[in-house]
């Protein structure tokens, strides 16, 4: 008679479908909850092979994403989101992404050209590589990166970063022609390409339209940063005007800053909340002195005396317009007059496109493809990055140089397209504020940043990276939403209610027809309710899922069966924070032979029977540990020595002592093992286990 | 709900002693909800009995696990049909009631309890459960403003409370409510204290033969004039 319950446990999917909103929001959908997980387990490697497996570029993406999944992170309903860009720095930084080394085999005979080696030309030739096409990326500039090397500056987004992206390109074998501007596309196919990717950038700034607006000292945003990053050092002068409110405006007046300008002032039409630059980087500009003139718009500029003669109007805010933010008006007779010696104009960037391209040019001068296929008018050419959407982010041309790979892969092997938009939504609603109530509130972590005295002489980089402790608190705030428990078996479900009585976050509900529910966007993946649910109706899906406990046990039971070394002693230890399976293991690998560690993901989650297994294959003392720090989850200490009470009782009846089931951790014992002592208490466990099993080895020989 | 106990683990290994082969059966029903035989209550007992045979090195059971939505119906038991001819011995984690239908379904095969089978009741809260309900019978709860006092008072008296009272606390246990106090105040509550003035007459013990039988179905004899 085979198990048919417990085989259908085993049999049933535990992949979870559910996409979490941080991954929605994501441009190329990484799965940002599981390498977040994975920094807060202290696996770094691991987390940046699951970051390497959903980005070409992590290193770059650490620097300069504008994380639009932490905009989406339902933390921020609790306290505030998680830091999930800094968090991959960290893992780029730790998990050793600059050793990596990759290989592409030549598999297709078909050539592809990518025209701009910019993110997306970047991505592209990287999938394009990864499929087996022969690449070659034409850059018009002397080196290439695009925007990531003459847009922005180097304190954000250092050189060496992209050095090594773009190395690690060539040795995967794609050829890089820098300094040569593609003028014809019709040559590129009589050289025997045979699909062209277009992804030029939008280098083009927009113009003022007002009077003066070339006089010597003004100088256009995209133009002049180029000149910076290209090494070049313009004078400015001592004070200096930018006009604009994105992240070019920022930039071009930090970089002012850095090339020695003593006022800076940045100009802008609307107020500080309009602004399209993102917020840190306003803060972080703001602290470098930078001064901001809000409602201001130039309307005149005269060259006097060597300096600038800049007229403004003040503004006021209308009516919004067409893309939500406030129209700014002037005010009549407000005008009044400001010197600086040099303006920087920065409202905007526009592609600039060769008309021999004879390709079809939408508003703003972009290109027009289809949506899906990212074709444009002419057969074979693609067209991505900003060249279709005007100014956007690296990671938004990311994703767009991964699709054009696909889509230039189904075009070369006459494949139909598959109708995929690259959107995802995210079925997760709003927390309930009863759940939120019981959540834990943790302050978010910050990576420490240079102080502004150290960064405005230099273009050093401004934001420094965790260090290990606080990069695994940080990511240990996570919710992980849209992991979390589901009766899976509703027909085993007996509607005791336990669920409901132990969720600490008052997630089951019982619904009109009187059947329990437990709804997945509310729900903390805490376990609790998993491991004590009387019918084993519910489970949590990979990785937290019973299974993986299992594994880790008979996994650990086998290393231990092959050694020689006795007593065994088995410890589950949480493999969150750096306690369990961090301090207190790294005891154990100080020659305690007998000890073997079972990692949890959270003790909470670790059964009875786990417990009873260890003993069944020959421990002779087991002993839990928590994460003994902040924990981010509610009464798992409760639940723990619930089920060690449990499993203490069930000793004394078959004979076996209860203390050789042990517990460490602060939280557990009140506080009267604290973490320095750790080692201590586990020395006298280790010696009273010793002392349990010598006298049962002798009771064993009276007896024989 | 029938709420239950797990015999202590020693006494199990007792009663299977004999047998080799035993199906460890759970009841998806009561016992599940008051936490003392359901599926994950069998698989912990499994462990335990595994573990008593491993530390002892005696025991050469081979144990199988198997839940069963409700073991005091035969029809659910049919599923066990083929299960059964493989072990020498049902620990049933049901009730009582479960055991017997058991015996009853299959006359052939020793069929031994795992729970004791405590009291009818509810859970207070997670993990604390309280007996209600002594099936005596005779419900009297409409007098007593829906507490019963056969249950509740530890002497079970129908005309309370009794001297041993103290501060609404019943003098066999200081703790526990007197159940004749929680009658007193609900009826006041529901400002019917005049039933508190009436005499209820003991009980007839008699008139309830065991065992009890409902017969809900009339008794109808096709063909005989009755249509």
């Amino acid at each position: 008679m085979d198990n048919y319950q417990s085989n259908r446990m085993k049999e049933a999917s535990y992949g979870h479908s559910i996409i979490p909103p941080c991954q929605a929001a994501c441009p190329l959908h990484m799965e940002i909850g599981e390498y977040v997980d994975l920094v807060a387990q202290g696996k770094v490697m691991e987390a940046l092979q699951v970051i390497r497996d959903g980005n070409p570029f992590p290193s770059i993406c650490a620097y300069v994403c504008t994380h639009p999944c932490e905009d989406a992170c339902r933390r921020s309903q609790v306290d505030e989101p998680i830091a999930i860009r800094a968090l991959k720095r960290f893992a780029v930084e730790f998990g050793g992404d600059r050793m990596i080394e990759l290989e592409a085999e030549t598999t297709q005979s078909e050539k592809v050209a990518v025209v701009g080696s910019g993110p997306a030309g970047l991505a592209c030739a990287y999938y394009l590589r990864k499929l087996g096409y022969p690449v070659t990326i034409f850059e018009a500039y002397s080196e290439p990166g695009g925007m990531l090397r003459v847009g922005i500056p180097q304190y954000r987004l250092p050189r060496e970063v992209v050095d090594t992206e773009v190395q690690r390109l060539t040795h995967m074998g794609v050829e890089i022609k820098t300094n040569t501007r593609v003028v014809s596309l019709d040559l590129l196919f009589d050289m025997g390409y045979k699909a062209i990717f277009i992804t030029v950038g939008a280098h083009q700034s927009l113009r003022m339209g007002i009077e003066g607006e070339d006089s010597p000292g003004v100088i256009d945003g995209a133009t002049f940063l180029r000149e910076v990053n290209l090494g070049l050092k313009p004078s400015l002068g001592e004070r200096v005007g930018v006009v604009g409110g994105g992240n070019v405006a920022i930039d071009a007046a930090r970089a002012a800053v850095r090339l020695g300008a003593h006022k800076v002032s940045i100009l802008y039409r609307r107020s500080r909340e309009e602004m399209p630059a993102s917020p840190t980087e306003i803060e972080q500009a703001l602290e470098e002195g930078i001064e901001t003139m809000f409602l201001v718009a130039p309307i005149r500029v005269k060259r006097e005396n060597g300096h600038l003669n800049v007229t403004c109007v003040r503004m006021e805010l209308g009516e919004p317009d067409a893309d939500g933010r406030r129209r700014p008006i002037p005010i009549k007779g407000s005008e009044f007059n400001t010197e600086f010696d040099t303006l920087i104009t920065a409202i905007g960037q526009a592609p600039h496109l060769s008309e021999d391209f004879r390709l079809r040019i939408g508003r703003g001068s972009t290109i027009q493809v289809d949506p899906i296929t990212l074709t444009t008018n002419r057969a074979g050419v693609f067209a991505g990055g900003d060249a279709v959407t005007g100014p956007a982010t690296v990671t938004q041309a990311l994703a767009s140089g991964r699709q054009a790979a696909f889509r230039i892969d189904d075009y070369l092997q006459h494949r139909y397209p598959l109708a995929d938009t690259g959107e995802k939504k995210s079925s997760l609603g709003e927390l309930s504020p009863k759940t939120i109530e019981m959540i834990r509130k943790l302050e978010r972590l910050e990576p420490p940043l240079l102080p502004p005295e150290a960064r405005v002489n230099e273009f050093t980089t401004v934001e420094l990276i965790y260090d290990w402790q606080s990069a695994v608190n940080e990511a240990r705030r996570c919710l992980r939403c849209g992991m979390g428990a589901e009766i899976l078996f509703q027909d085993k479900c007996a509607t005791c209610l336990t669920c409901l009585r132990v969720c600490p976050y008052h997630v089951p509900y019982i619904d009109d027809a009187g059947s329990i529910q437990i709804p997945a966007e509310q729900c903390q993946a805490c376990g609790i309710c998993v491991a004590e649910c009387p019918a084993e109706a519910i489970v949590l899906r990979k990785p937290y899922d019973r299974r993986h406990i299992d594994e880790e046990l008979e996994h650990a039971l086998k290393s231990a069966a092959e050694s020689k070394s006795k007593p065994l002693i088995i410890g589950f230890c949480c493999q969150y924070g750096l306690f369990g399976t961090g301090a207190l293991a790294s005891l154990w690998r100080e020659g305690k032979a007998g000890i073997w560690i079972v990692p949890i993901l959270c003790v909470a989650k670790l059964e009875e029977v786990h417990i009873l297994r260890a003993f069944e294959m020959g421990a002779e003392g087991v002993f839990i540990a928590g994460c003994g720090e902040q924990c981010s989850r509610e009464n798992t200490a409760f639940w723990v020595l619930q089920r060690v009470e449990k499993v203490r009782k069930v000793l004394a009846q078959i004979g076996l002592e209860p203390q050789r089931l042990q517990t460490f951790d602060p939280r557990f014992n009140r506080g009267r093992i604290a973490e320095a002592d750790a080692a201590e208490a586990l020395d006298n466990f280790t010696e009273q286990i010793g002392g349990l099993y010598l006298n049962s080895i002798i009771k064993q020989e009276v007896r024989t | 709900m029938i709420v239950a106990e797990q015999k202590p683990v020693e006494q199990i290994r007792q009663v299977i002693a004999p047998y080799e082969r035993v199906l460890l059966l759970g009841c998806g029903t009561c016992v599940t909800v008051c936490g003392a035989g359901g599926e994950h209550e069998v698989s912990f007992l499994h462990s335990a009995l595994q573990v008593a045979q491993a530390r002892s090195g005696d025991g050469i059971h081979k144990f199988l696990e198997y839940t069963v939505k409700r073991q005091c119906d035969f029809e659910f038991l049919d599923l066990l049909t083929d299960k059964v001819k493989e072990v020498d011995a049902i620990l049933s984690l049901g009730c009582g009631i479960g055991v017997q239908v058991i015996a009853e379904r299959f006359p052939d095969i020793p069929v031994l309890p795992g729970v004791n089978t405590s009291f009818m009741g509810m859970a207070k809260e997670w993990g604390v459960w309280d007996e209600r309900c002594a099936a005596c019978g005779d419900c009297r709860l409409a007098d007593t403003a829906g507490i019963c006092p056969i249950t509740r008072c530890t002497k079970g008296i129908l005309n309370g409370p009794c001297a041993g009272t103290k501060n609404g606390k019943c003098e066999a246990n200081k703790d526990m409510d007197c159940a004749w106090i929680l009658i007193y105040k609900r009826l006041e509550r529901l400002q019917q204290l005049e039933k508190m003035r009436r005499y209820y007459p003991p009980r007839n013990f008699r008139v309830i033969p065991r065992p009890r039988r409902i017969v809900k179905k009339a008794d109808i004899k096709l063909g005989e004039n009755n249509g």
